[in-house]
């Protein structure tokens, strides 16, 4: 699973004279410094804020919010800035129909980092708000009223107790939406905000070089390290905040007068920025349009193949790794690198690897093609399927498996009978989440897919960098539609597990 | 062959980075009837059990289970074909599976058919048929238990290891639980090895004790033969409070602060003499002492004295306890069992 990170290290140290100065990659990291910068600070405000009014107020529709929040997930970062531009571009209708109504323009522009910024803050703060939720359930209703019984009227607890307790869980959710941020093609692509990773997909697209693109990749990788670590760090810290206190429930506090609108307005308006108004924009925009079906049937048809291809193949590996790595810990912090590395990176690392193959088995490229695919998913995606799995497989105790054992069953028959039935939730928790991603992703596929091998994302992106943006919307909008039930459904089961059981 | 021994443990060694578990144990267990195994907490004897169960291989020394070695270096029998059932501390039941299934878990081999009347008679058996479709997390401490216990018990095993059962119940409960467990144990006809701590629990419900400590086996035999007549002080120990005093000996009589005990086969010279605090009365000859304190301990008094040279003793009063600072004479009741042992012990 680490094979693709050596692989860009090994190419970045390449003898071939990089057609990209220094000076340029440079500026292109600086970008995406001040970009994730942005996106941290909006979606740790956001998720943080829409976290703790669910948990703690009640308001109209929170239950609805609870889960709803987090159902942006479902949408690609590309769709939302295809609406936004459509909706927001100087010449687009809303701008055009304000000049002539009232004289004046909106006083900003969407294709800047600053929009860029807002749409993947409104994509990716489910991430902050999932986080930060699950430790504000998790906390400990005892601790909170020791801080009461210790003299903090119950505001100040929140502040002095509640807030700082869930710190870890923000770090982790805010590493998350960073590290999306920096792995993001499709939307800063559009919105020609130039970011290491439009420069390592255009380093090899536009200039051929396998060297520059690697080069654009190794601050990402470094970047890509420091997050995971964060992400990891924090989350040891969060295990002990759930404690071995017993679980009660929090005392939700009913909201009154303009302050429960207030909450309302506010859940509104981040699931209306995270999928309503873009989606629904371009859900308007259809009409106009007169798609190519056939294509869309035969990306649609590959887009699945390769979204239950990826899924079945990740979960696979991740589980025979959780089951193994009980064994040998260290295994799956090795395959959990490839994590927040970038797709584009993965496929820049497995280029050459590929290469040696396609020269061995010149007649085979397409299966080749495909089957490095969705090794490049795997690799990329393995931390977060290994993640529920290990967790569904820790309600196994030592205990259970041994008394499978004295009870007449081998090794394997113990993971069979014991292990994979009990975390068989997880299982399908993790292949969800794998097969959304790959829907999603973009880069990776961009570069590794065999010729004329398109996704529903890959035709997303070339209608909109032919500013096709209508034919560009319904891809974008499949993809949605094929996300959502997913999504709803984990969202929902996420919203209703109780923590503790 | 009735009489072979179920359980055959011969020189076991089992060692960790830094420490020896189990540092050449031995010991056998006769078909049939419940054993205890008891020691302090981290004597090793849980690791014993893992050991016989097949969990973890032994480092030297054999373990052969009706006859047939299963573990020796270089040998380790798989648990699942060591016909040993074995009962977790915390019950260990499949969280997946309601409780029918739970029994039943041991027996895939066997016909359906088969396989629901096994399951059936054991839950009738413990008591328990009307939780056939309740999940382990509905179950209360006792009922996971007997859930355990069933499922162990499903497969027939030749031998029934339970691990610290009765630790996770408390109070009265746990006596009316223990009861009436062991006597559906014991209509099961299986053999059953029982690890616990506590002496009290242990010789209450073993027919017979093996006591450990430090990863070695002290004594086994019969509760009274190890509480009266241990053989040695730690063995002495593991069973309760000791008071243990100097004595010599002359001519197979011991001379001690407490009057002369009749040791027929100890040689003469220095040595010391142990008994239980039961063993000493006031009485007329003996060690003088002054009372310092006494304690209620339910149905006796517990009184601690201080004799001649600062000797510390302390002794059971079945009535009024005496005054702190009255003057009491102790002596040893003449039906008492006494250990006279050598004096570098």
């Amino acid at each position: 699973m680490a094979l693709p990170l050596i692989g860009v290290v090994l190419a970045a140290l390449g003898s071939g004279t990089a057609d990209i100065a220094a000076r340029d990659i440079a500026r292109y990291a600086l970008t995406s410094a001040w970009l994730a910068l942005l996106v941290g600070f909006l979606t740790a405000v956001t998720g943080t804020l829409a976290a703790w009014l669910v948990v703690m107020y009640r308001f109209p529709a929170r239950g609805f919010f609870a889960w709803a929040l987090a159902l942006p997930l479902a949408t690609p970062a590309f769709a939302l800035a295809y609406g936004y531009a459509d909706l927001f571009d100087v010449a687009g209708p809303l701008r055009s129909w304000l000049r002539a109504a009232t004289g004046h323009d909106l006083p900003f522009e969407l294709r800047s980092t600053g929009g860029a910024a807002f749409i993947l803050s409104a994509a990716f703060y489910p991430y902050v708000y999932l986080a930060m939720r699950a430790a504000f359930l998790n906390q400990s209703v005892n601790v909170l009223e020791a801080a009461r019984m210790l003299g903090c009227t119950g505001g100040r607890a929140l502040w002095r107790v509640a807030l700082p307790m869930a710190r870890p869980a923000l770090a982790a959710g805010v590493a998350l939406a960073v590290m999306e941020t920096l792995a993001d093609y499709g939307a800063v692509q559009f919105l020609s905000v130039q970011t290491l990773t439009t420069g390592v997909v255009r380093a090899w697209s536009v200039y051929g070089s396998t060297v520059s693109a690697a080069r654009f990749a190794l601050p990402l990788l470094a970047a890509a390290a420091l997050l995971l670590w964060i992400e990891r760090a924090s989350r040891r810290g969060a295990t002990h905040e759930t404690g071995k206190a017993r679980w009660r429930t929090l005392d939700v506090q009913p909201l009154a007068g303009v302050r429960r609108w207030l909450a309302f307005g506010f859940c509104l308006s981040l699931l209306t920025a995270g999928l309503l108004l873009p989606v629904g924009w371009l859900i308007w925009n259809l009409a106009q349009t007169s798609p190519d079906w056939v294509r869309l049937a035969a990306a649609t048809r590959n887009s699945l193949l390769l979204g239950f291809g990826g899924a079945i193949l990740t979960v696979a590996l991740a589980t025979m790794l959780a089951l193994g790595t009980r064994q040998w810990p260290v295994a799956a912090r090795i395959a959990s690198l490839g994590y927040a590395t970038p797709g584009a990176v993965m496929a820049i690392g497995l280029l050459a690897p590929a290469g040696l193959i396609w020269n061995l088995a010149p007649g085979s490229g397409m299966a080749i093609a495909i089957l490095l695919l969705l090794f490049a998913y795997a690799a990329r995606l393995m931390a977060a399927a290994l993640e529920p799995i290990d967790a569904g497989m820790a309600r196994v105790t030592p205990s259970m498996r041994h008394a499978a054992r004295t009870l007449g069953r081998g090794e394997t028959g113990a993971a069979f009978a014991v292990d994979l039935p009990v975390a068989r939730g997880a299982l399908l928790t993790a292949l969800l989440i794998i097969f959304i991603d790959v829907l999603k992703e973009l880069p990776a596929t961009l570069i590794l897919r065999p010729f004329n091998f398109d996704t529903l994302a890959v035709i997303a992106n070339n209608y909109a960098l032919d500013e096709r943006l209508g034919q560009a919307g319904l891809p974008s909008l499949l993809i949605v539609a094929i996300s959502l039930p997913a999504v709803i459904w984990l969202t929902r089961r996420i919203a209703t597990a109780r923590p503790g059981v | 062959m009735s009489d072979e021994p179920v359980l055959e443990i011969c020189d076991v060694v089992r060692a960790y980075p830094g420490r020896r578990a189990v540092d050449g144990a031995s010991f056998t267990l006769p078909r049939g009837g419940i054993s205890c195994l008891l020691g302090p907490s981290g004597c090793g004897k849980s690791s014993l059990l893992r050991l016989i169960a097949g969990l973890e291989p032994v480092d030297a020394g054999t373990i052969r289970l009706r006859g047939e070695t299963v573990a020796a270096a270089g040998l380790t029998v798989a648990p699942e074909r060591r016909g040993v059932g074995l009962v977790f501390q915390d019950n260990a039941l499949f969280p997946h599976l309601d409780v029918a299934a739970n029994v039943g878990f041991g027996l895939a081999g066997l016909a359906a058919e088969d396989r629901r009347a096994r399951v059936a008679a054991l839950l009738d058996r413990f008591h328990i048929a009307h939780l056939a479709a309740a999940w382990p997390h509905m179950l209360s401490g006792g009922e996971q238990q007997r859930v355990a216990i069933a499922r162990a018990l499903a497969r027939e095993p030749s031998l029934l290891l339970l691990d610290e059962p009765f630790s996770g119940l408390d109070g009265h409960l746990r006596e009316a639980v223990r009861d009436a467990l062991l006597a559906d144990l014991r209509s099961a006809g299986t053999s059953v090895l029982i690890v616990t701590h506590d002496p009290e629990e242990a010789m209450m419900i073993a027919d017979k004790l093996v006591l450990m400590a430090e990863g070695r086996i002290l004594q086994t035999g019969k509760p009274q033969d190890c509480y009266h007549r241990p053989v040695s002080i730690a063995a002495a120990r593991l069973l309760g409070d000791l008071v243990v005093t100097e004595a010599v000996v002359t001519g197979g009589v011991a001379t001690t602060p407490f009057g002369a005990v009749p040791t027929p086969n100890a040689p003469d010279g220095t040595a010391r003499l142990v008994v239980r605090p039961d063993a000493l009365i006031p009485g007329a000859s003996g060690l003088p002492a002054t009372v310092t304190r006494s304690r209620f301990a339910g149905g006796f008094y517990l009184v601690d004295a201080t004799g001649a040279g600062g000797r510390h003793v302390s002794y059971r009063c079945a009535g009024d306890p005496p005054a702190a600072g009255a003057p009491v004479t102790l002596t040893l009741r003449a039906d008492a069992p006494a250990m006279i042992v050598p004096a570098d012990e």
